[in-house]
């Protein structure tokens, strides 16, 4: 994936929906990071269905929340496991926010296919062992200027198929974020 | 001494008072005028500069609390659009739980209005008005750049009010929709700028039409004065407005201002508030002015009054002394100018008071003997015949007239004259009584009053005055002989006024002089005398013309060759009707009126002429001719007609002899000398007639031009007698004759004189032993009968004559 500059665009999500219709995951739970006062990951691609846990990794307390539609929660001020877990049961974008620190914002994409994948640095990402049958590609980031075009694709078994978007980014906008140690106070 | 002038003279405008007060009024109002004028003009300077420099800092504080305003509106928004229970709120999408939490959070910050917009700029709630919801949001540009900037604000206008705007994402964490929190700029927060400016704050915009006042400091009637002048004056750039009558200083301070919209806030200060410290210092000029008017006015009166008062009295004492009244002196009450002024003014007075009582003295007295003068003795006279008429006193007048005194001036001078009066006067005024008045008539006349006494008295006197007079005088160690001739008048006898009295003194002394005697008491044939006197001296005035004076000849005999050599003319006066007038009778008195210059004109004329008919029959005989001391001033006249004389009779100059009395040399010695001279020139001989009567020293003489020198007959008739008469003439023929003079000899008329004058060597003689003055044609036959005869017997030929 590149921008219209031709760079490589990381942090994206893809994923192919089946033409067969969405599915659900059931029972599958991911980990979603505080640490340093940041979301690990900035972003997180999930099935529709999965739990997500937010363990906090950071000596200071966290606050989690979310006003998005496709799930509004909020877990408050805890440390260490998070004290509930939070299953994402709609598709959709739900932007995750910290109350008590505000530049700490991630970002988790809930699709209803199981093939999916983040684009590494070089912005390349790889959907393995898809059943063969026709899909629909679609490309999605956090910070994305405009939607890409879906592309279809019909697979066949055992082949490789290569896919390129064109998607332009906006930088990222760090919020001031002051140093740790001065937090400890 | 409050004079009628005093109290009036403060009141009118041209008297020194007034004109003190008026220049020092003038002054002060002048100079305090210019000081106002200045004060007034640097204070307004200061005033106003300073009035700048607060409106100025005024706007800078306004400014920046308009800045710190807005930066905390901005805040208190952004920490409000952060409050989690705000965020939840606005995420519920619950339209009526939004309204409330904008509410509710809105009154938190003390917002007045509050908006919550979607991220697409629509409406989502407005606590204003419902209406509004779902429509775009009024002021996307605040958006716009709040998406940039995170948040954003402005004065906005809605429905009429003025608010600022403060718009600020509501994050989630990401925006999911704006909220505008409205600020009401209200008459609240006019206030609180005003208190911490000072200065008078109002906010009004301008969208379409007239400005628009949406708070502010003034009160509501202002604001409506405000709102005129503001669309009065479409720039709304000047400095200074009109606000309700009363004068603003104003600041512009643009908050908004596009071409559809424009929001300012002004800033504004009273001119009579700002000027107030200002006119309280005029006012405190104007009263000292006003004090040091009064002050001024009452002391420049003081002192025009220290200044005029004295005046009007020295004015008024100037009066007095107008008036004559010597008697008051000024009084001096300080020592200043005026003071001084007084005491000059004292100092005068007495001086007029001393000149006016000198004057009197002169006016009666007479300066050269300190006796009474003539109008003193009038006056005197006449008081004599008042008290005289009214009782029986015995009043005399008695004039006094010295003899000869005429040939005291002449030949000893002045100042020997006067002194010679001095003496008189004060032996006359020793001789009488003190109640007798002495005066001094002027020359050498005086007059003594008798009031006392019987009709006797003035003999006695007379007598008195004479012995007095009698005793030797000597002046400069000159000896001389005084006599008087007295007249005197009796009243009631003689006249009963005062110039009656007078008159008739002054012809008995007349009387007394003719007569040679002592005194004379008026008769009144007197006065017949002296008429005739004076009718005499009117027909000598035309005697000459009508051939009246005719010439007789008096032979001058050379002792030396014994022949008549000369002749002496002599005028005689053949009156028609008394006769032969002899010389003495009209001689002096010819002198005196000088009518003597016509008569030695016609003398000279007639002699020469005489002459020269004799030398042409061959009769040689040198005339002599009688020269007065008047004719020798008219030097030139004199000479002019001898000169022509002498031309018009053929004849030598040495033919003529000039005779001039030695009394006449020694009244001018230098003119006459001068005189002499020319006339030796002329080549005309000169003698000395008279000599030894004068004064004259042979010294004197010597310098004359003269030729020859005739012995006074007195010396020669007394040599008979008296030998020093002889010694006298035997040594004025010796000196004569040592000066290189001929000695002639008058008056002869015994033999015995003729043989001592022989014997003396005098070199001829004159008289009536030879012959008396004769008519020409008398003298011709007189000569040449008597020429061969012995002088023995030529007095029978006297006798013919």
């Amino acid at each position: 994936m590149r921008d219209s500059a031709g760079a490589p665009v990381p942090d994206a999500a893809v994923y192919a929906m089946p033409a067969t219709g969405p599915t659900e995951a059931r029972g599958k739970v991911v980990e979603i990071q505080q640490i340093d006062r940041e979301f690990v990951p900035y972003l997180t691609v999930i099935q529709t269905g999965t739990t997500a846990t937010f363990p906090n990794r950071d000596p200071i307390l966290h606050h989690v929340y979310s006003f998005s539609p496709a799930k509004s929660f909020e877990i408050k001020l805890y440390s260490g496991r998070s004290p509930s877990e939070v299953t994402f049961d709609k598709p959709g974008v739900v932007t995750l926010g910290c109350n008590i620190h505000d530049w700490m914002i991630g970002y988790v994409l809930i699709v209803s296919t199981p093939h999916f994948a983040r684009t590494d640095a070089s912005g390349t990402a790889r959907l393995r062992d898809l059943p063969t049958g026709s899909y629909e590609v679609q490309a999605w980031h956090p910070r994305q200027r405009e939607a890409a075009p879906a592309q279809s694709l019909a697979l066949e078994a055992g082949a490789t198929r290569s896919v390129a978007f064109r998607m332009d980014v906006a930088p990222r906008k760090v919020k001031y974020k002051p140093p740790l140690d001065r937090l400890k106070y | 001494m409050a004079g009628p002038g005093e109290g009036g003279a403060l009141v009118k405008l041209n008297s020194l008072g007034t004109r003190i007060v008026l220049f020092f009024v003038a002054l002060l109002v002048l100079v305090q005028g210019l000081g106002a004028f200045l004060v007034i003009q640097a204070n307004a300077q200061i005033a106003r500069q300073a009035m700048d420099q607060e409106l100025e800092q005024g706007e800078r504080v306004f400014k920046q609390l308009l800045a710190q305003n807005q930066a905390r509106l901005e805040q208190g928004a952004g920490i409000l659009s952060a409050d989690f229970a705000f965020r939840q709120a606005i995420a519920t999408n619950d339209t009526g739980t939004i309204l409330s939490v904008l509410r509710n959070h809105g009154a938190r910050v003390g917002a007045s209005v509050m908006t919550l917009a979607s991220l697409e700029n629509i409406v989502r709630a407005d606590t204003l008005d419902p209406v509004r919801i779902g429509k775009p949001f009024a002021f996307p540009d605040l958006i716009r750049l709040a998406s940039v900037e995170g948040r954003a604000s402005s004065i906005v206008i809605r429905e009429g009010r003025l608010y600022q705007l403060v718009v600020v994402p509501v994050l989630a964490p990401e925006p999911i929709a704006w909220v505008g929190l409205a600020f009401e700029v209200d008459d609240n927060l006019a206030k609180d700028l005003h208190q911490l400016t000072g200065l008078e704050v109002t906010f009004a915009s301008r969208t379409e039409g007239p400005w628009h006042l949406h708070a502010s400091t003034l009160a509501p009637e202002l604001r409506v004065s405000l709102e005129g002048a503001l669309s009065g004056d479409d720039g709304i750039g000047a400095n200074l407005l009109d606000v309700g009558g009363e004068q603003y200083e104003t600041r512009v301070v643009p908050l908004e201002s596009r071409p559809d919209k424009r929001v300012v806030a002004i800033l504004q200060k009273s001119l009579q508030v700002g000027l107030a410290p200002f006119h309280r210092i005029s006012a405190s000029f104007f009263w000292l002015t006003l004090g040091g008017l009064i002050l001024l006015v009452g002391g420049s009166l003081v002192i025009a009054g220290g200044i005029t008062r004295p005046v009007h009295r020295l004015a008024d004492a100037a009066r007095r002394v107008q008036q004559g009244d010597y008697t008051r002196h000024v009084q001096v009450e300080n020592r200043d100018e005026i003071g001084e002024l007084a005491v000059s003014f004292n100092h005068m007075l007495d001086g007029i008071v001393s000149r006016e009582k000198e004057i009197l003295r002169l006016a009666y007295e007479d300066g050269l003997t300190g006796l009474p003068n003539r109008a003193m003795f009038y006056e005197q006279l006449e008081q004599a015949t008042r008290l005289a008429k009214r009782g029986s006193h015995a009043v005399a007048v008695m004039l006094l007239d010295m003899d000869r005194f005429k040939a005291i001036n002449d030949t000893l001078g002045h100042t020997v004259g006067d002194q010679a009066l001095r003496e008189v006067g004060d032996r006359v005024r020793k001789a009488l009584r003190e109640s007798d008045v002495v005066a001094r008539l002027g020359g050498d006349e005086f007059a003594v009053l008798l009031a006392t006494g019987g009709a006797d008295a003035p003999k006695v006197v007379a007598e008195k005055i004479h012995k007095a007079l009698e005793e030797p005088l000597v002046i400069d160690g000159q000896p001389m002989d005084m006599t008087a001739s007295i007249g005197i008048a009796r009243f009631g006898e003689h006249g009963e006024e005062a110039d009656a009295l007078l008159r008739a003194a002054d012809v008995a002394m007349y009387e007394a002089k003719r007569t040679k005697s002592r005194y004379a008491i008026y008769d009144p044939s007197h006065d017949e005398r002296r008429q005739e006197f004076l009718t005499l001296l009117g027909e000598l005035r035309r005697a000459v013309d009508a051939g009246e004076l005719v010439l007789h000849y008096q032979p001058k005999m050379s002792l030396v060759e014994d022949r008549v050599t000369s002749v002496e003319a002599l005028v005689r006066w053949r009156h028609p009707k008394r006769g032969v007038v002899p010389p003495s009778d009209f001689i002096p008195f010819a002198e005196q009126t000088g009518y003597i210059s016509a008569i030695t004109r016609w003398v000279l004329a007639r002699a020469i002429e005489q002459c020269g008919v004799w030398e042409r029959t061959g009769l040689r005989i040198r005339m002599c001719v009688n020269v007065s001391a008047r004719d020798l001033r008219l030097e030139d006249e004199l000479v002019h007609v001898i000169s022509s004389s002498l031309q018009a009779a053929e004849l030598p100059a040495g033919m003529l002899c000039l005779e001039i009395t030695e009394s006449a040399l020694m009244e001018d010695p230098r003119g006459a000398q001068a005189t002499l001279r020319k006339l030796r020139e002329l080549g005309v001989a000169t003698s000395i007639d008279d000599y030894g009567t004068g004064y004259s020293s042979l010294a004197y003489i010597k310098q004359l031009a003269v030729n020859e020198l005739k012995i006074d007959r007195a010396f020669v008739a007394g040599m008979e007698a008296d030998q020093r008469n002889a010694a006298i003439v035997r040594s004025t023929i010796e000196l004569g004759h040592n000066l290189g003079l001929t000695v002639v000899a008058e008056g002869v008329e015994t033999d015995h004189e003729l043989a001592e004058l022989r014997r003396y060597g005098c070199d001829a003689a004159q008289g009536y032993l030879f012959a008396r003055p004769m008519p020409a044609a008398a003298l011709e036959r007189w000569l040449s009968g008597a020429r061969d005869k012995p002088p023995g017997q030529r007095a029978d030929i006297l006798g013919e004559v």
